[in-house]
């Protein structure tokens, strides 16, 4: 009987979800298109407003516009409600509207209780249709936005710095070269008609995409599919990107702050994404040399584990947002990617050392790929994993989003399919095709820049010091080679610059 | 097809979720309790859920432990040291076990307790788990050397963390506000101990004599199991474990008798801050003083709150204002924090969050305030229940608190009993100038 349930159950289901999926395909590409995920008896709904446009869509002077507009109405009042109204009508249902701004993608989140569903739509649908845009909110929205650059990122977060650093190496002149809040000098010069210009300009039906998962009512995507269609036809096509720069040697940049603790953070652009058929062997690979803040991380294991450096050692084979626990987050997709390996803080005095041996674990990889016995290792691990990733309903229906950019029904399921296929040979050749380690960008916050910049052009041996007296043998050993481990670094391929100064205008900064 | 089944146990999981709103219980799950005869205590939350399991492991032991002089941080570094593995699964075997198990694994550490957790698919897993870690907490096994190879990564841990002006401000906050009891310090410790931890092996291992054991934990497994099933093998891997019987004798906090200050020059630019600290009560689901004391940081300094929206949306003199009521076992603080823009405002908010408990005293919250913020409090609690491990987390510090999950149902209708005469009496016991400590930080000229 229990069995009969299910399966009439899942028959509904499957049903009930295909008509609802062919109700919502765009039926042109300047007309609104929708992502659904219903599940019956759910006593919540989950929101996604997806949009097509993100920071490459500043026009230049204006960096920080989109995230600046997006943010009004995020933080801000609609028309018919100033933003200390919304906060008080929310509060009860424990309600919020969430952003986040990346390159190529913003999207608006929500989750409520189906007892408030109404009350919260109702709202939340006059913030991104009919947005207030008042001074009031301007000066203060506009405030927070610089305060993060100038006095949050560079002052309080230089993990953060660091991978922000290492963006503006990789993208100097592209569309993706700079911050999404901007520089503290085009964030002056905005002005609230730039906003409602933005606004104008992008907010087309056909840049959106209604994501809803839960338990709403069968007619609601219907309705919230009508309420939205009042925004005018039209698409903004895709940004046509320019291609990315590789770098050439090694190429640093070294912002100087008075901190104990260095943060590091290297990459290169890469010219594949989870679109292409070899990611799934790169992922392999770069989950096992640096998987985030998971024991598998060959660098965690070589840095921490055995040396004590610091926190943690990571790699990624794409942009990387950490959402709940330590999971990815959705709604990051980008055209073109990057591999990166986040260094988290160490001792100042150890600093080269950890640079050399870094590139030097990097060297290791290329040339000898990895162990047969990691290769299964890792991918047990990969398809245990991710059958975590997506357990609520916000983070299923952002993979669903994901899925869809990316030319998949689901990416999670095409990796319980692919992954098994892949072979250690396909793992070995996709690292010799796409990594590297002789052509990379470093960015490294420090105390007195110049004192690591000279050792580093000179090759200087770089001993590192441990609090343990009696380190094993076999670590000391290899310790000695990574010391002097030979970096080509030409001095002029090392900019410093003090930390202050980053961010204040576009690209990296004239010292 | 697997793909398939998966996805409808998953709406089965949320077809499970009830109206929170609507029933007498906040926590509508069932749970069963279970003692082992050396004390280790375990409860149950078996779950129709989508084939997904979360074991915590809660040791009823954080910084609050560290009563002796230069052993602060030490619950924080010892769980680090918790991940070295056995003489018969060492480390490297540990790591490749739960690798292979995919698992979502870590440990933290608070004032009250340490927490590991394994959030895994897969209930065949259930009993690898369960052998595992009862292996790992029992038989734990490291030398000298590897914890000195550990100890500077606690180093590295703690400049990450005072990179943020916010932590510092909190460790300011304690150090000036106690004077004996060990909520002093945060659970990172002083920098001068973390210096001197790769000498403490001897400590190490007095540590976790005596507080990891099984008088001092809980064992809180939820998901896709059965009771039953769990307790075949919690009791056959656990059943060995001696019991500690170490009792801790927290330093009694005396009265505070006069108001403090402090502040903190910060080296580089960064947006001033401003906490100001009160001693107040413990956790409790009985007496009305905390619970009151909750309902007040919501309905005079959260972002509905008349405050709030004059300080952050009117005049726009913060980015940030917020009152935060911790719970703990023991007395603990009353914090309300604001991050300004311009320093030059930092006496003014600090005046105009004094002036408001002063108003407090005088005048009543409204009945409709309160019921808003009753409203708040349950949905913000049932929105967190949406996985097994929310479910397991949430519960995990109430847990802590009285060893009980019924606390968080007692506490919910202790909210329920709270009058806009009680937030009154509140503030007149605890909200006294010679019982706050402000501390300042500011910064900014330093390029």
């Amino acid at each position: 009987m229990k069995k009969h349930i299910k399966q009439t159950l899942s028959i509904f289901l499957v049903t009930g979800l295909t008509l609802m999926m062919s109700a919502c395909a765009r039926v042109s590409p300047d007309r609104l298109s929708c992502e659904l995920l219903p599940v019956e008896g759910s006593p919540m709904v989950s929101f996604r407003i997806l949009l097509d446009v993100g920071s490459v869509n500043d026009p230049p002077g204006k960096e920080g516009l989109c995230q600046l507009t997006l943010s009004m109405i995020a933080s801000g009042g609609s028309k018919s409600l100033t933003y200390k109204e919304i906060q008080k009508k929310f509060y009860p249902m424990a309600a919020y509207v969430g952003l986040s701004v990346d390159k190529e993608m913003s999207v608006f989140t929500g989750i409520i209780h189906i007892d408030n569903l109404e009350k919260y739509y109702t709202i939340f649908k006059e913030m991104l249709l009919d947005p207030g845009f008042r001074e009031d909110d301007f000066t203060r929205i506009k405030t927070n936005q610089l305060n993060f650059l100038e006095r949050t990122l560079v002052s309080n977060m230089d993990e953060q710095f660091g991978k922000e650093i290492l963006n503006l190496m990789m993208y100097e002149g592209h569309p993706y070269g700079h911050n999404e809040a901007g520089t503290v000098e085009s964030l002056q010069k905005l002005t609230l008609d730039d906003i409602r210009a933005f606004y104008k300009e992008h907010f087309l039906q056909g840049n959106i995409t209604i994501g809803l998962a839960g338990g709403y009512p069968s007619d609601f995507p219907g309705k919230v599919m009508d309420d939205f269609a009042a925004l005018p036809e039209g698409h903004i096509p895709q940004l046509s990107l320019p291609e990315q720069r590789t770098p050439s040697g090694l190429e640093f940049i070294i912002a100087d702050k008075g901190t104990p603790a260095t943060a590091i953070s290297m990459g290169f652009p890469i010219p594949i994404s989870k679109a292409d058929d070899d990611y799934f062997a790169l992922w392999m690979a770069v989950a096992h040399f640096g998987e985030h803040r998971q024991h598998l991380s060959h660098l965690f294991q070589k840095i921490r584990e055995e040396r004590g450096q610091n926190y943690g050692d990571y790699a990624y084979a794409d942009h990387f947002i950490q959402g709940r626990d330590k999971f990815p987050a959705q709604n990051y997709c980008r055209q073109q990617q990057y591999f990166s390996i986040w260094i988290r803080p160490l001792t100042n005095t150890n600093r080269h050392f950890v640079i050399r041996q870094a590139l030097r674990e990097l060297k290791k990889l290329v040339e000898e790929g990895i162990p047969e016995e990691r290769f299964e290792l890792t991918r047990t691990y990969l398809l245990n994993y991710t059958r975590l990733y997506a357990q609520t309903l916000g983070e299923r229906l952002g993979w669903q989003m994901d899925s869809k950019y990316y030319g998949y029904k689901s990416f999670l399921d095409e990796a319980q399919k692919r992954l098994p296929r892949i072979t250690h040979q396909d793992v070995n050749r996709a690292i010799k095709k796409y990594l590297n380690y002789e052509n990379v960008y470093i960015a490294v916050i420090t105390q007195d820049a110049e004192s690591l910049k000279e050792a580093l052009a000179n090759n200087s041996p770089s001993p590192i010091t441990y609090a343990n007296p009696n380190m094993p043998e076999h670590i000391l050993e290899e310790d000695k080679v990574i010391e002097v481990f030979p970096l080509d670094v030409k001095p002029e391929k090392v900019r410093t610059a003090p930390a202050t100064d980053f961010f204040q205008k576009a690209g990296v900064p004239e010292k | 097809m697997k793909r398939f089944i998966s996805a409808v146990l998953t709406v089965l999981l949320l077809l499970c979720i009830p109206s929170i709103l609507h029933s007498s219980k906040i926590f509508p799950y069932d749970f069963k309790i279970e003692v082992l005869e050396n004390g280790l205590k375990v409860v149950s939350i078996p779950l129709d859920n989508p084939n997904i399991i979360s074991h915590y492991v809660i040791v009823r032991s954080g910084s609050r432990n560290e009563i002796e002089p230069g052993k602060s941080g030490f619950a924080h570094f010892f769980e680090h040291m918790m991940f070295k593995g056995t003489k018969t699964m060492p480390r490297e075997d540990y790591d490749d076990f739960l690798t292979k198990l995919g698992a979502g694994t870590n440990g933290y550490t608070t004032d009250d307790y340490t927490c590991y957790f394994v959030v895994f698919a897969g209930k065949e897993n259930l009993e690898e788990v369960i052998k595992t870690e009862a292996d790992r907490f029992i038989n734990l096994y490291y030398d000298e050397e590897m914890l000195k190879t550990e100890a500077p990564v606690i180093e590295g841990e703690y400049y990450a963390s005072v990179s943020n002006p916010g932590r510092r401000l909190f460790e300011t906050l304690r150090d000036a506000a106690f004077e004996k009891h060990s909520y002093k310090h945060t659970t990172l410790g002083y920098l001068r101990d973390i210096l001197d931890m790769p000498n403490q092996f001897e400590y190490s291992q007095l540590y976790k004599k005596r507080f990891y054991a099984p008088d001092n934990i809980i064992l809180l497994v939820a998901g896709d199991f059965g009771h039953d099933q769990l307790m075949e093998y919690v009791r056959k891997y656990y059943s060995g474990w001696e019991k500690s019987n170490y009792t801790l004798v927290t330093p009694e906090e005396p009265p505070q008798t006069r108001a403090k200050r402090a502040h903190y020059d910060w080296p580089s630019r960064t947006l001033p801050r401003l906490v100001i600290g009160f001693h107040g009560p413990a956790y409790s689901d009985e007496k009305i003083d905390k619970a009151a004391l909750d309902l007040l940081a919501e309905t005079s300094f959260s972002r509905s709150s008349p405050l709030y929206q004059k300080l952050v949306i009117d005049e726009q003199k913060c980015v940030f204002l917020n009152a935060s009521f911790a719970d703990r076992r023991n007395p603990y603080l009353l914090v309300f924090s604001a991050t300004l823009r311009d320093e030059k405002d930092l006496s003014y908010v600090e005046d105009e969050i004094f002036k408001e408990l002063e108003r407090l005293k005088k005048e009543r919250v409204s009945e409709e305030l309160l019921a808003d913020i009753k409203s708040n409090l349950k949905y913000s609690f049932a929105s967190a229940l949406e996985t097994t491990d929310g479910i397991a987390g949430s519960l995990a510090q109430f847990i802590n608190l009285t060893t009980d999950p019924g606390t968080v149902n007692r506490l919910f209708d202790l909210f329920e009993k709270v009058t806009p005469e009680d937030i009154q009496e509140m503030c007149k016991k605890y909200f006294i100038r010679t019982n706050s400590t402000v501390v300042t930080l500011s910064g900014g000229n330093a390029k």
